[in-house]
């Protein structure tokens, strides 16, 4: 039985390289497909998704930047998803998904660190799939929102038990106010500061002035 | 210079926004958008009478045709009556075969060739001067010539729309082939290579910025 599953393993391994040289054909020169398909046949037999290796190749491809570059770059992304996997698993996500770690990947290069990652994760409990939390935390960022400061708005909004698809929009709302004229921090600010507004009027409803459940919620800005 | 719609305009033109959502500073850049959007998507098409006649002679022959008529009397439903005499074991065993058949049918199959989730995404650029733009990024293969924009008119907007498999992608506008910029109303991260790929969120409920 093992020597069944060793060998499926080894197949799927010698597939997965062979669609990376498949791909790659003639789109980046050979010396980059040869170091690509090695770096992916490394990243896959450790459980990583490949895709964003073969990506960040066809892209150095396209845009003609020379072979040592690329290399290097399919590097880094390598190493982005081995250190998101790494702060998933921290985080007590022992099997995290291919998209969550592609979404802690890309939270990395937008610039977030490893113990944000690691505590985005944490709290990124079901209902909320930390594929979707990351990407969020990522955009805010490259939007110029804080990480620090998009993270604490995101986990103040889980823990108050808003609806995923809120998250999911609060690049949208921060690109609002910044069209109207707030800095991409001050536009998040204004969001964690309605946040706060509507937690103290939920605190207050709960003590028990039942009327209030009924009022509009402050509108965000 | 180079300047695109700003991303509420883009969400106007997506229809996500009303033109009453946008401050007061874009409307008038929201109105030329949507008048560029009527032109170039919603020109009228004018038809030739002489078509209209052409596809009601069709219509009438296919009407008319015996093997149609035929088919109408097979496909016409009938009451049947059927008393059938059968043993019990005889029975049984067709049930049992007849639920065998309808748990094979029924059986989830893997949707082999099903397109994954797909939501229509509009990309415009304002490249004034250029002669060739086209959009390259993840849903592609970074392939710079598998989606070019066309101009929508003569004030250097250009634009085209994509069909995207729902999830992340970056992506950047090439102009004149050469000169790989990102989208100006989109969020951008690092490319590691020195430049910025632009990003967009396909969800099944539209294009995001995550």
């Amino acid at each position: 039985m093992v020597r069944v599953l060793v060998l499926a393993a080894g197949s799927a391994r010698g597939l997965e390289a062979q669609d990376v040289a498949t791909r790659l054909e003639g789109r980046v020169p050979t010396s980059v497909a040869h170091a690509v398909q090695a770096i992916a046949q490394d990243a896959a037999a450790r459980g990583l998704p490949v895709e964003l290796l073969i990506q960040k190749a066809l892209e150095g491809g396209a845009k003609g930047v020379p072979a040592d570059r690329v290399i290097a770059a399919v590097r880094v992304v390598a190493t982005q998803l081995d250190e998101a996997r790494g702060a998933l698993r921290e985080a007590g996500i022992q099997a995290p998904s291919p998209q969550a770690v592609e979404g802690g990947a890309y939270a990395l290069n937008a610039g977030l660190n490893a113990h944000q990652i690691r505590d985005l994760g944490r709290v990124s409990q079901p209902p909320y799939d930390p594929a979707l939390t990351l990407r969020v935390a990522a955009t805010l960022t490259a939007l110029g929102v804080p990480a620090q400061r998009g993270l604490h708005l995101m986990t103040r909004m889980m823990h108050a038990g808003r609806p995923a698809n809120e998250l999911r929009d609060l690049p949208i709302e921060v690109q609002v106010g910044m069209a109207r004229g707030a800095t991409a921090a001050e536009a998040a600010e204004a969001l964690d500061i309605g946040e706060d507004a509507q937690g103290q009027q939920g605190h207050q409803g709960h003590e028990g002035q039942q009327g209030e459940q009924d009022q509009p919620r402050p509108r965000k800005p | 210079m180079t300047k695109t719609y700003h991303q509420l305009v883009k969400n106007l033109l997506d229809g996500e926004l009303a033109l009453a959502d946008l401050p007061p500073e874009l409307r008038a850049e929201g109105e030329e958008a949507l008048r560029l959007a009527g032109a170039v998507d919603r020109t009228p098409v004018a038809l030739s009478p002489a078509l209209d006649a052409r596809v009601m002679a069709t219509v009438r022959r296919h009407a008319e045709a015996p093997a149609r008529r035929a088919w109408r009397w097979l496909a016409a439903p009938r009451q049947i009556e059927l008393r059938l005499r059968v043993r019990p074991a005889v029975l049984a065993g067709a049930l049992a075969a007849a639920a065998a058949l309808v748990l094979l049918v029924s059986r989830p199959q893997a949707p082999i060739g099903a397109p994954p989730d797909v939501m229509f995404v509009r990309f415009v650029l304002h490249a004034p001067g250029a002669k060739r733009v086209t959009v390259a990024g993840t849903f592609n293969q970074w392939d710079q010539n598998a989606a070019p924009l066309v101009p929508a008119g003569t004030g250097g907007v250009w634009t085209t729309t994509l069909a995207l498999p729902v999830g992340q992608h970056q992506y950047a506008f090439i102009v004149d082939g050469r000169r790989w910029i990102a989208d100006p109303a989109a969020p951008a991260v690092n490319d590691g290579f020195g430049r910025r790929n632009s990003v967009v969120a396909v969800t099944t409920q539209g294009a995001r910025t995550l």
